[in-house]
C-alpha cells in the first residue's frame, strides 16, 4: 500500500520532469547552459532557459508546497475539508488590493506587490473569519460566506479593470495566475517564505492537533485557542499571500493538495501537513508542464493558474459526497425572531403600488448637462419608449433574482443561499462565452440561447446532486460554487487572450439594460409573472422544507421531486436575469431577507414580498446606474452589486448564532 | 393479539464498515405504547427509521398493516403513520396554528384547498394537545414542553393511526418528560392509536409504556411487558450493568444502577 502511494507520487514527479524538459527541449538547441549562471557567456536561447524556464519549473514547485501548505493549514485551523485560499476569498482579497493600487496608487507598487497583497489578503482573511466566528465556524456557511467575498472582491476588480482596460492586460494576465518568469528573483523570495512556513508549521502541529478536539475541548486541555488559530491563518494568509503577489490567481492547488494527502493514508496533522506541501508542489508543477506542452503545440499561451482551476471545480465536486455532516444544528438560525405582520396581504398591495409610483417617478426625473430636470409632458412621451422598457426589465429581474433567492433560502434553511452561488451564473458565463468565440458575431437570439444552455447544464449538474437524499440540501450549494470556480478559470483564461471578444464578455460580466428593447422585456416580465405564480403553487412545499428532509419525508413530501424543480424554477429564474445583469447582483440575497425582516413569515407571502423589494432594489440600481455616472452609464449588475455588497458584509456581521 | 402495526423478518441495516440492524425478526402490537429501549448505537433510532421510511432497509421485510413497506405511496403512508425527528428543527416565523397545520400535507397536498375538514382537524389537534390558548404563538416563542407538545399536536392532525417519535423527551426537564409521556399515552389509548418510541430512561419506558423492545448490538435483546423488562437479569442483558429493581409502595418498580 505505502509502496503504491510512493510509486503514485514518483510517477507524478517523473511526468511534471518528463513535460519541463520537453518543453525546455524545443528551445534549446546549443545545449544546457553550465553553471554558476552568467548571461553575457550564453546564447539567447540559453538565457531563456537559464532564467526562463528554470526558475519557472522551480517556482512551481515552491508555489506549490506553499499553496499545499496554506490549505493544509487552513483546513486543520478551521476544521473545514473544502478551506483554502480560494474557496475562503483570500486569493482574491490579494487580486482587489493589487488591481487597486495599480489604479489609484501606483506609488505603493514601487515597494513591490508583496505589502500591496498581503494587506488585501489579510483583509478578506478576516473578513471572512468574522463571518464564520459568528457561525461556529460551520465548514459550508464558510466557504459560501469566502464565495461571496470572492465574488464582491472580484466583481470590484472586474469593475476597475473594466474602466480602465487598455492599461491592464498585464493585471488580467496576472488574473490567470500565470508563472511565467524572467529571473530568480521570485523563486528566492517565494522560498524564503516557505521555509519560514514551514517551520512555522512544524511548531504549530501539535497545538492544532490539539485544536482538532474543537475550541471548547482544546481550551480545556489549556491551549490558548484565540492565539493558536490567529498564528496558524496568519501563516496561512502568509503563503498564500505570497503566491498570490508573485503569480496571481492560482486556484485550488491549497484545496487539493491535503485532500490528495488524506486519501492517500495521511491521517495525524503531522502527516498532512508534510504531505500536502509535496502533493501541492507536483500537482502545479504537473498543471504547468502541462500549460507548456499545450503553449508549444498550440502557441496559445494560457494562464497556469486557469487549469488548476479547472481540475478545482471537479476536485470539489468530487470530495462534496465525502464530507461529513459536519454543519451543528441551529447554527444558521438567523439573527433573532424576524418579525411577522399581522396583515401581510396589505402591505404586499403597498409595495406593489411603491414600487409603481417609484418606476414612475424615475422614468419621469433625470439629469441634465447642469443638474436635475423634471420632464415636461412632450419631453415625457417621446423618453418613455426608451426608458420604459429598460424599467420593466430591470423590475423583472429584480423580482426574478429575488424569488429564486427566496426560494433557495427556505429549500435550503440557509440564510446565506443565493443565486450567485447556485452556479448557474457561472454555466451561463461560460455558455455566453463559448457561443461569442465560436460564431464570431452572433445574432442575439442565438447569443441568449447559448448562454441559457450554459446556465441550464449547470443546473442539471447541481440538480443531480440535489436529488441524492442523503445529501444536506445546502451542500447542494458547493455543487453550484464548484461550478462557478470553473467557470471563473474558463473566463480568466478567455480574458488572458486579450482579444476583441474577451473584452465584450468582460462588458457582459458587469451587466447592463442599456440595450434592452420591447420584446426583451416583455419576455421578462411574462417569466418573472410565471415563477411568481409557480412559486406560489409550490408555496407549502417552501413552507415545509425548511424544517428540514424528515419531517419533509414525514408529512409524504416528494423530496426529490420538490428539490429537483424547485432548484430548476430557480435556476430558470436566475438564467434569464444573468442574460440581462451579468452574474452578480446581490440581490437575489438582499430582497429575501428584506422581505423576512420585514415581516413577510408565510411562504406565500415571503415569496411575493421578495419579488416586490427585488424589483423596487433593481429599479433605483437601473436609475442609480444611469444617473451616478452621467452622462455615460454604468452597467446595471456591477451598480447593483456595489450597492448590495456592504449591505452583505453588514448583515453578515450582525447575524449572531 | 389482534393483527400486529408491524411485521418485520430478517431486517438488516448496513452502513459502510458496519452492521446496525443484524437479521431482526419482530412484531410490533396494535393500539399499545410501545418503547424502544437500548444502550448507545443499539440500532434502535436507525429501527425507528426504518419504519418511517427515512432510512432504507438492507436486507429482509417490513410490513406496515399487512402491506410492504414498499408498497406504500408516500402519501398514504403519511395519512397513516406520523415520525417526529430527534432534534424538532426550528419552525422560522410560523405559528403554532401553521405549524399543526402543515399535519394536514398528506390529505390536501400541494395545491388542494384546505377545507372544513382539515380546519376541524387542526382545531382538535390543538384541543387534543391542550395547546389551544398558545395557537397564533411564535413556535420559537414557546418552551421546550410546549413546542414538543406543538409538534405533537402536527402528527394528531396527520390523523395518523401510528405515531413514531424518535427521543420525544430527551431534552426536557423532569416535569415536562412526564408531561409530554402522559399525552402520548392518553392520545393512543383513548383516540386507539398506536405509538412507538424510542427512550433512553427505562423508568420512563416501564412507567408510561405497554409494551418494551430492548435491542442491543442490532439485535432484540428481549420484548415483554414493562414487568418482564424490570428484573435484574433483564436489565443487566440489555445494559451489560448490574441493576438493582425497587419496589415503590404502590407496586410499581424503579431500577437503579447497583
Amino acid at each position: 500500500m505505502i509502496m503504491r502511494k510512493a510509486a503514485i507520487l514518483a510517477l507524478a514527479a517523473g511526468l511534471a520532469a518528463i513535460l519541463w524538459g520537453l518543453a525546455a527541449r524545443q528551445m534549446l538547441p546549443s545545449g544546457w547552459p553550465s553553471l554558476p549562471f552568467d548571461a553575457s557567456a550564453m546564447s539567447l536561447q540559453q538565457i531563456l532557459i537559464a532564467f526562463g524556464m528554470m526558475p519557472r519549473g522551480m517556482i512551481a514547485l515552491v508555489a506549490g508546497a506553499a499553496l499545499g501548505l496554506s490549505g493544509a493549514l487552513l483546513q486543520a485551523v478551521l476544521r473545514n475539508p473544502v478551506a483554502d485560499p480560494t474557496t475562503l476569498g483570500i486569493s482574491s482579497g490579494a487580486q482587489l488590493a493589487l488591481v487597486m493600487a495599480t489604479i489609484f496608487a501606483p506609488g505603493l507598487l514601487e515597494v513591490g506587490r508583496w505589502p500591496v497583497a498581503l494587506v488585501g489578503a489579510g483583509l478578506a482573511a478576516g473578513l471572512v473569519i468574522a463571518i464564520g466566528a459568528r457561525r461556529a465556524f460551520a465548514p459550508v456557511t464558510m466557504v459560501i460566506a469566502g464565495m461571496l467575498v470572492g465574488l464582491t472582491t472580484s466583481a470590484i476588480a472586474t469593475a476597475i479593470t473594466l474602466s480602465r482596460g487598455e492599461y491592464l492586460l498585464s493585471l488580467v494576465i496576472w488574473n490567470g495566475g500565470s508563472l511565467v518568469q524572467q529571473d530568480w528573483s521570485g523563486v528566492l523570495s517565494l522560498t524564503a517564505v516557505l521555509i519560514v512556513g514551514a517551520i512555522g508549521a512544524a511548531l504549530l502541529a501539535r497545538p492544532l492537533r490539539v485544536l482538532s478536539l474543537g475550541a471548547a475541548g482544546a481550551s480545556a486541555l489549556g491551549l490558548n485557542v484565540a492565539g493558536v488559530r490567529l498564528a496558524v491563518i496568519l501563516l496561512a494568509v502568509l503563503l498564500a499571500g505570497a503566491v498570490s503577489a508573485e503569480l496571481g490567481l492560482i486556484g485550488f492547488v491549497g484545496l487539493a493538495a491535503p485532500a490528495l494527502a488524506r486519501s492517500m493514508g495521511a491521517r495525524s496533522m503531522g502527516q498532512v501537513l508534510a504531505l500536502a506541501p509535496l502533493i501541492g508542489a507536483l500537482i502545479l508543477s504537473v498543471c504547468d508542464g502541462v500549460v507548456l506542452t499545450l503553449a508549444g503545440a498550440t502557441g496559445e499561451m494560457f494562464p497556469t493558474g486557469a487549469l488548476t482551476g479547472l481540475i478545482g471545480g471537479p476536485l470539489l465536486i468530487w470530495l462534496l459526497p465525502r464530507l461529513r455532516g459536519s454543519t451543528p444544528p441551529g447554527t444558521e438560525t438567523a439573527e433573532g425572531i424576524a418579525p411577522r405582520l399581522a396583515h401581510p396581504v396589505t402591505f404586499l398591495i403597498v409595495f406593489g403600488l411603491a414600487g409603481l409610483a417609484l418606476a414612475g417617478l424615475l422614468a419621469w426625473i433625470g439629469r441634465v448637462p447642469h443638474g436635475w430636470a423634471v420632464l415636461d409632458w412632450d419631453s415625457f412621451n417621446a423618453f418613455l419608449p426608451l426608458r420604459l422598457p429598460r424599467i420593466v426589465a430591470a423590475a423583472a429581474v429584480g423580482a426574478l433574482l429575488a424569488m429564486a433567492g427566496a426560494i433557495l433560502q427556505r429549500l435550503t434553511a440557509n440564510p446565506l443561499a443565493s443565486p450567485e452561488v447556485l452556479g448557474v451564473s457561472g454555466g451561463a458565463a461560460i455558455g455566453y462565452a463559448l457561443t461569442l468565440f465560436a460564431t464570431g458575431t452572433p445574432i442575439p437570439a442565438l447569443q441568449m440561447l447559448g448562454t441559457m444552455l450554459g446556465g441550464a447544464m449547470a443546473l442539471a449538474l447541481v440538480a443531480a446532486y440535489a436529488r441524492r437524499r442523503d445529501m444536506p440540501a445546502e451542500r447542494v450549494l458547493l455543487a453550484g460554487i464548484s461550478v462557478s470556480a470553473m467557470a471563473a478559470a474558463v473566463l480568466s483564461a478567455i480574458m488572458a487572450t486579450g482579444s476583441a471578444q474577451s473584452w465584450q464578455v468582460l462588458a457582459w460580466l458587469s451587466g447592463s439594460s442599456s440595450t434592452v428593447g420591447w420584446w426583451q422585456a416583455a419576455s421578462l416580465g411574462g417569466l418573472a409573472v410565471l415563477v411568481l405564480v409557480l412559486a406560489r403553487m409550490a408555496a407549502r412545499w417552501l413552507q415545509i422544507l425548511p424544517l428540514g428532509p424528515e419531517v419533509s419525508l414525514g408529512l409524504g413530501l416528494p423530496l426529490d421531486r420538490a428539490r429537483v424543480g424547485l432548484i430548476a424554477l430557480a435556476g430558470v429564474a436566475t438564467g434569464a436575469a444573468t442574460v440581462l445583469v451579468g452574474p452578480v447582483s446581490f440581490v437575489g440575497l438582499m430582497a429575501p431577507h428584506l422581505s423576512r425582516r420585514i415581516g413577510f413569515a408565510r411562504a406565500q407571502d415571503h415569496i411575493a414580498g421578495s419579488a416586490l423589494i427585488g424589483a423596487i432594489l433593481m429599479i433605483a440600481a437601473d436609475f442609480g446606474a444611469r444617473m451616478a455616472g452621467f452622462p455615460y452609464e454604468l452597467p446595471l449588475g456591477l451598480f447593483a452589486s456595489l450597492l448590495g455588497a456592504p449591505w452583505l458584509l453588514w448583515l453578515m456581521m450582525r447575524m449572531r448564532r | 393479539m389482534t393483527d400486529p402495526l408491524f411485521t418485520i423478518s430478517g431486517l438488516c441495516v448496513d452502513v459502510p464498515g458496519r452492521r446496525l440492524l443484524d437479521r431482526l425478526d419482530l412484531n410490533l402490537p396494535r393500539g399499545q405504547v410501545v418503547a424502544l429501549i437500548g444502550h448507545n448505537g443499539s440500532g434502535k433510532s436507525t429501527l425507528l427509521k426504518v419504519l418511517a421510511r427515512q432510512v432504507q432497509a438492507s436486507g429482509g421485510q417490513v410490513g406496515f398493516l399487512g402491506r410492504a413497506l414498499t408498497d406504500w405511496l408516500p402519501r398514504d403512508y403519511s395519512r397513516a403513520l406520523a415520525f417526529m425527528p430527534q432534534t424538532t428543527p426550528p419552525a422560522e416565523g410560523m405559528t403554532v396554528r401553521e405549524l399543526v397545520a402543515l399535519g394536514r400535507y398528506p390529505w390536501h397536498g400541494a395545491l388542494g384547498r384546505f377545507g372544513a375538514a382539515d380546519h376541524a382537524a387542526v382545531a382538535a389537534a390543538l384541543e387534543e394537545c391542550a395547546i389551544t390558548p398558545l395557537a397564533d404563538r411564535l413556535v420559537d416563542t414557546l418552551s421546550g414542553g410546549e413546542r414538543q407538545r406543538a409538534w405533537l399536536a402536527m402528527m394528531v392532525a396527520q390523523e395518523a393511526g401510528a405515531l413514531l417519535l424518535d427521543e420525544p423527551i430527551s431534552a426536557l426537564d423532569i416535569a415536562h418528560q412526564v408531561e409530554v409521556l402522559s399525552l402520548v399515552r392518553r392520545m393512543c389509548h383513548e383516540q386507539d392509536r398506536s405509538a412507538i418510541v424510542v427512550l433512553h430512561e427505562v423508568n420512563m419506558a416501564a412507567r408510561f409504556c405497554d409494551h418494551v423492545v430492548a435491542l442491543k448490538a442490532g439485535r432484540i435483546a428481549m420484548q415483554g411487558t414493562p414487568r418482564e423488562l424490570m428484573t435484574p437479569e433483564a436489565l443487566q442483558r440489555i445494559y451489560g450493568l448490574p441493576m438493582q429493581v425497587l419496589l415503590r409502595e404502590d407496586g410499581g418498580r424503579v431500577a437503579v444502577p447497583a
